[in-house]
């Protein structure tokens, strides 16, 4: 990443300038309403949606009508209102996932940056052999013993995408730890954790708010991969992955429906996500923007 | 360095990553969640069963002991014992490991041919009609989840149109000798070229699936490393001295972005695996991804714990190989 220099309100007034005029602009537009639809969704989805997502309220296997929008499944309930609520579900798990990931990932690395020495050593060699691993496998394995429920769920996403917080974090520390203004803070007599926390933080903090909204694609995908395997949320709670797994089974009776609407959610959702998470990253990286 | 001394110092250097990896493993599936048999038999069984149970399974020896058990254990190869089938893991995975080999080697063949000729042509004519469909090819793909994408196909495919066959890897009818456990090339063996057709046809939704969505990341990253290696002066020569467009951009462009694109061909190997496990499970195909999801299912930890040593294992040895081919392409690498 290009260091910025700049004043915060010249950077902001450049992001605005971006976001109206550019193409990438629109990216960030069109990524961000997809994501505040989705988040109306999950907060008001009582309101929205036309029956509870639990109950029977149709005919097994129902196809789309006027009077079920997207169909009923083979339990008679009403899909619509299943893919509303379980926005919450997804939502809420990447978001809290990535979060966990990051209270981990960053605080880790700070302190194995700064530190240095056999510490940053082990704990670099531990997040490194995490970090090769592919994370779907890892996020399996944990859920595996940590059963379903929606903290497990975070934390099994948490632990797959926590090294990329602390490398990156580390080794940016590395870097800015020798810094100019760093010695400075230490010759006034500034302490290690004010070091630490009013020089060292803020100057790395930028580096992974990209890799943040990067992650809550993924998050939403690890999570439906893992309620589509059956290690998610224990049913009947609405869910997005696990409702493709339910509606699997009826692909050669052809009730397509119960595989398209789920599916379409994911799909919609996880675009938000990277074309937000794209858009801002063009918009702060502007290198990547001339290698277009 | 010459270059088997570069491969022998790789090798070793990857003792000490092993060896995190099966330590992070072990730490993450015994002692976080806090007692697998209780998670075998339940919280109601008597507690002489358990002690029993705890017994078979070593689980009575101090952390550290059992610790060392397993990775001799692992050295030895031997992953456990199923609780489920009480056979050997290790003799479980050798079965099946040839159907998710065959799987991965076909969706890989895919992922290559789209992501190098795509990627190559849309990094020639950049921002032009091929490059925009390519973009908005690999945003799409990149958010559609591969089962997902693999229900679409067989409802399409094998419930609408009735082509292919919904899942599988093979019809009861077939029978030719299984030599390899790689079916397509058991029957090129056995000369079956009715059972070469029926094996291609149960690989034909499953590696497409699988392929085509591992391919959005792939010919991005080829797209974009050859752009820039086409802005390069040596690139910028060999189109002033007139060679043709396939020489400049194969010849010269493709090939020193080869190193970045080759090591990217290492972890789309990982994502490969782990897109395995769900492309595997939609498709009823019977290799190590349907295992790990089969045993989650029976609660059966020393299968688990042994099949995820087994990913861990076979993407360090991926790692080893991509490396190694690296050092062969580019001598700097070695230095």
């Amino acid at each position: 990443m290009v260091k910025n220099k700049s004043f915060l309100s010249e950077r902001i007034g450049e992001f605005v300038r971006d976001l109206t005029g550019s193409g990438t602009g629109r990216l960030t537009i069109v990524g961000s309403s997809i994501l505040i639809f989705f988040i109306v969704l999950a907060i008001f989805a009582p309101y929205i949606a036309p029956y509870d997502p639990t109950e029977k309220v149709g005919l097994s296997l129902e196809p789309p009508s006027r009077q079920f929008w997207f169909g009923t499944d083979n339990l008679g309930r009403d899909i619509l209102s299943r893919v509303i609520y379980g926005s919450r579900i997804a939502l809420s798990i990447s978001f809290m996932g990535v979060a966990i990931a990051f209270l981990i990932g960053v605080p880790l690395g700070l302190f194995s940056g700064y530190l240095g020495g056999w510490v940053d050593r082990i704990l670099t060699l531990i997040m490194d052999a995490m970090y090769i691993f592919p994370g779907l496998v890892l996020a399996i394995a944990i859920a595996a013993v940590l059963g379903p429920g929606v903290i497990n769920i975070s934390l099994s996403i948490a632990v797959v995408y926590a090294p990329t917080y602390f490398r990156i974090i580390r080794n940016q520390v590395a870097s800015v730890k020798s810094e100019l203004y760093v010695e400075a803070a230490r010759a006034l007599g500034a302490k290690n954790w004010e070091i630490l926390l009013k020089y060292i933080f803020p100057n790395v903090l930028p580096s992974v708010v990209v890799v943040l909204s990067m992650n809550l694609a993924d998050a939403l995908m690890t999570e439906a991969g893992l309620s589509f395997l059956g290690l998610g949320i224990a049913p009947p709670t609405p869910d997005w992955g696990f409702d493709l797994s339910s509606g699997q089974r009826f692909v050669l009776s052809r009730a397509w429906w119960g595989i398209l609407f789920p599916g379409l959610a994911i799909v919609f959702a996880a675009l938000g996500f990277s074309m937000f998470s794209e858009g801002i990253n063009e918009l702060l990286n502007p290198t990547i923007r001339e290698r277009r | 360095m010459s270059l088997r001394s570069y491969i022998i110092t790789r090798i070793i250097l990857a003792l000490p990553m092993i060896f995190i990896l099966l330590a992070v493993i072990f730490f993450i599936l015994r002692i976080i969640p806090g007692d697998p048999v209780l998670a075998i038999l339940g919280g109601k069984a008597p507690i002489e069963v358990i002690q029993q149970k705890r017994h078979e399974l070593g689980l009575d020896k101090p952390v550290i002991v059992q610790f060392f058990d397993y990775i001799r254990g692992v050295i030895t190869g031997n992953l456990g014992t199923s609780t489920l089938t009480n056979r050997s893991v290790f003799e479980e995975l050798k079965d099946r490991f040839p159907a998710t080999l065959e799987l991965t080697i076909f969706s890989f063949l895919i992922v290559l041919v789209i992501g190098l000729f795509w990627g190559a042509e849309s990094a020639w004519r950049k921002d032009e009609g091929l490059d925009i469909v390519a973009r908005v090819y690999s945003l799409l793909l990149y958010a559609i989840p591969v089962f997902w994408f693999g229900l679409i196909l067989q409802l399409i495919f094998a419930s609408y149109l009735r082509w292919l066959p919904v899942g599988g890897r093979i019809s009861a009818v077939t029978n030719f000798k299984i030599v390899t456990g790689l079916y397509v090339l058991d029957a090129l063996l056995s000369k079956d070229w009715r059972g070469l057709l029926d094996v291609l046809r149960y690989l034909t939704l499953p590696s497409i699936t699988l392929g085509l969505v591992i391919s959005s990341v792939f010919l991005r990253m080829v797209r974009n490393n050859t752009v820039l290696m086409l802005s390069k002066d040596f690139v910028k020569a060999a189109r002033a001295r007139g060679l043709r467009k396939k020489i400049v951009l194969y010849g010269h462009a493709v090939r020193n972005a080869f190193v970045p694109i080759f090591t990217i061909m290492g972890m789309e190997f990982a994502a490969l695996l782990a897109g395995a496990i769900l492309t595997e499970t939609t498709f009823s195909w019977p290799g190590i991804g349907s295992y790990l999801v089969m045993k989650i299912r029976y609660r059966d930890f020393p299968a688990i714990q042994g099949t995820i040593v087994f990913f861990a294992l076979f993407i360090v040895v991926i790692s080893i190989i991509i490396d190694i081919v690296n050092a062969l392409v580019d001598p700097r690498v070695r230095y």
